[in-house]
């Protein structure tokens, strides 16, 4: 059964090849290997980039195959990143304070420890009690259920109450864009019990691995994210491959059909949007470790835009096109914010790429849009099939 | 004769638009029956009441010996009911092969859960096969359904229904667009239907409704002006005023 499925799919198995030689490149070149010609933070923005190319098949999912523009991915991206960061933060603050009482005469009572930790990370906010989301930070295990339920469980319940009452394309786009929005502006709040606008920061001390270098570590969380890059698109190809993908894709052509033809519609599209909100946290929880520190600003709604314009950019409807989309065009974006690109000098005026960048990114999605609807992933249609 | 599908005083209002007024109409297990019936008769909004699409302000849909109401169940539940419905406008997934088309369409599991694990199986095969060969699409299985030409979308369209194994099947105007020869075929696909089933054929085309060759109910402005033979029908002085009437008109 497998064997077939390969053997049905071989650009699945391209795919894998490619990311295997790319992450083992990287490895060799990198400054844990001695060779150093990919400098550590270029591994980290290596490495965040394969966790967009994760979410960006879990939008290429729900969007290309399913047809739900859903513009709030990036909301169960960021609780991913929270959920992981709520651990990360809490088991190093708890390090240091023992570290500190450590010499005390008397030794420090539970209450007194747990204070102290309380007083590191919420003093930001002028606050030391430990809300009660953070009642499992103590525990990896547990926050990394977390991980996965909370925006499997968010996306379950929007949806279920979304689908349920027939909300169809731009009304559900808006819907999921004010559902992100709110989660947003609620994490700007102190109360939120999440630092409001501070974020959760430091989270590239990995706790328990403070004597290893962030050469290394880069590189660990580099070959995870390949790693689960690639789990999820072995996944979303195996779902969209079979029958499942037939109904997936009639759904996004025609649902009343589908509806006469007997399937519960809302059903599948609970499903759908469920598992890609679920692979959206997955690849928050390896992206923020590596970024370092996530705030509300990260869940607001131009991220989920933004990721609908990679997709469409790579192509929809092809999880390639989705990973190519995502991983040029955050690249190129890092390089024209960066201050990668050189400002053009037109005597009269200097186009500074910083500000420049997002109408040249529009401009290309209009393009694409309008003359390339297949994207760059439609290009490899025309080099494996001749166009007919 | 218990009867299939008993639609009793339904009324349908839309804007004030009565579209179906006080319609009573019944179908029995097996048997084909034509509907007629001129422009805004009904006919479409009849069916989509039948298949939960559109819901009466008033009225009874019994369905089958266990004289359920289908009045209140959600299309998917009606379709799994045994109520299968053909548009007039082909609707096929045309970015999916002729296969995929009637894979999907064929009777089995529906619960997302079980369409994730389904695995192909030579029965499975096999019914594809013969729906495909019964509606002459077997040469056409791998091709994609939108190269298809219109006839054949079509066909594949009562195939998939067909694989539903309905007992009802809806059938709205199969004949649009289609040349002698495919209206011959058509009409035969139908006819070895209703055999084993119910087939309502909504038609406007009274070359076609001849050779079906069956039972002919006359829709005017939402209710039934006639219900015989086609030649029964069309000597009915009312049947004329309403035909020639919006003709002349």
């Amino acid at each position: 059964m497998h064997k077939s499925f390969i053997s049905q799919n071989p650009s699945v198995l391209w795919f894998l090849a490619a990311l295997g030689l790319f992450t083992v490149i990287v490895t060799v070149m990198s400054e844990a290997t001695g060779v150093g010609l990919v400098s550590t933070s270029f591994v980290k923005t290596l490495g965040k980039t394969l966790c967009l190319c994760l979410i960006a098949i879990a939008m290429d999912v729900v969007w290309g195959y399913c047809g739900i523009l859903s513009l709030g991915h990036f909301a169960f991206f960021g609780i991913g990143g929270y959920a992981i960061g709520m651990w990360l933060m809490y088991a190093r603050t708890e390090g240091i304070v023992l570290d500190s009482l450590a010499g005390q005469p008397i030794p420090a009572t539970a209450q007194e420890i747990s204070d102290a930790i309380g007083n590191q990370i919420f003093g930001v906010v002028g606050s030391s009690d430990f809300p009660l989301i953070w009642a499992f930070a103590d525990n990896l295990f547990l926050q990394l259920a977390m991980v996965v339920l909370v925006p499997g469980l968010l996306a379950l319940v929007f949806g279920w109450l979304a689908f349920r009452s027939r909300v169809t394309g731009v009304y559900l786009s808006i819907l999921t864009q004010a559902m992100t929005l709110a989660l947003s502006l609620y994490l700007f709040q102190n109360e939120s019990g999440l630092r409001g606008n501070n974020g959760l920061s430091g989270l590239q001390n990995i706790p328990g691995f403070e004597d290893a270098s962030q050469a290394n570590i880069s590189l660990a969380f580099l070959w995870a994210s390949a790693l689960a890059l690639g789990a999820g698109y072995l996944f979303f190809a195996w779902v969209i491959s079979g029958k499942m993908g037939s109904v997936v894709k009639g759904i996004r052509d025609n649902e009343a059909r589908v509806r006469f033809l007997g399937y519960h519609v809302e059903s599948y599209k609970l499903f759908i949007f469920t598992i890609t909100a679920v692979v959206s946290g997955i690849a928050g929880a390896l992206y923020y470790p590596q970024a370092g520190i996530i705030n509300p600003g990260e869940i607001a709604p131009i991220a989920s835009i933004y990721l609908a314009v990679w997709v469409a950019i790579g192509g929809r409807g092809r999880l390639y096109g989705a990973v190519i989309g995502a991983a040029f065009v955050s690249l190129l974006s890092s390089w024209f914010t960066g201050g990668g690109a050189p400002p053009i000098n037109l005597g009269f005026y200097t186009v500074l790429w910083t500000d420049w960048w997002l109408v040249l990114l529009g401009l290309s999605f209009v393009t694409v849009t309008l003359f390339f609807p297949k994207g760059i992933g439609g290009l490899f249609d025309y080099l494996v099939r001749k166009p007919s | 004769m218990s009867m299939l599908l008993e639609v009793d005083g339904v009324t349908v209002t839309f804007d004030g638009f009565r579209a179906i007024n006080n319609l009573s109409i019944n179908f029995a297990p097996a048997e084909l029956r034509a509907i007629i019936g001129p422009n805004g008769a009904g006919k479409t909004t009849f069916m989509d009441i039948v298949t939960g699409k559109t819901k009466p302000d008033s009225g009874k849909v019994i369905w089958g010996e266990r004289n359920i109401s289908l009045l209140g169940m959600s299309e998917s539940q009606i379709a799994m009911e045994g109520i299968g419905r053909k548009f007039q406008k082909p609707t096929v997934f045309e970015d999916q092969t002729v296969r995929q088309n009637l894979a999907m369409a064929l009777k089995n599991p529906r619960s997302p859960f079980a369409v994730l694990m389904h695995k192909k199986t030579p029965s499975n095969a096999a019914r594809i096969e013969a729906i495909a060969e019964e509606t002459g699409l077997l040469d056409s299985l791998t091709r994609t359904a939108g190269e298809l030409s219109h006839g054949q979308k079509q066909w594949l369209e009562i195939g998939m229904l067909l694989a539903q194994d309905p007992r009802l099947l809806l059938v709205d105007e199969p004949a649009a667009g289609m040349t002698v020869e495919e209206r011959e075929k058509t009409t035969d696909i139908l006819k070895r239907a209703a055999q084993t089933r119910a087939v309502v054929v909504v038609e406007h085309d009274m070359e076609f409704v001849r050779r079906l060759n069956c039972k002919v109910t006359v829709l005017h402005e939402g209710s039934v002006l006639a219900e015989g033979s086609l030649d029964h029908v069309t000597s009915n002085q009312t049947v004329i005023d309403v035909y020639l009437g919006r003709a002349h008109a």
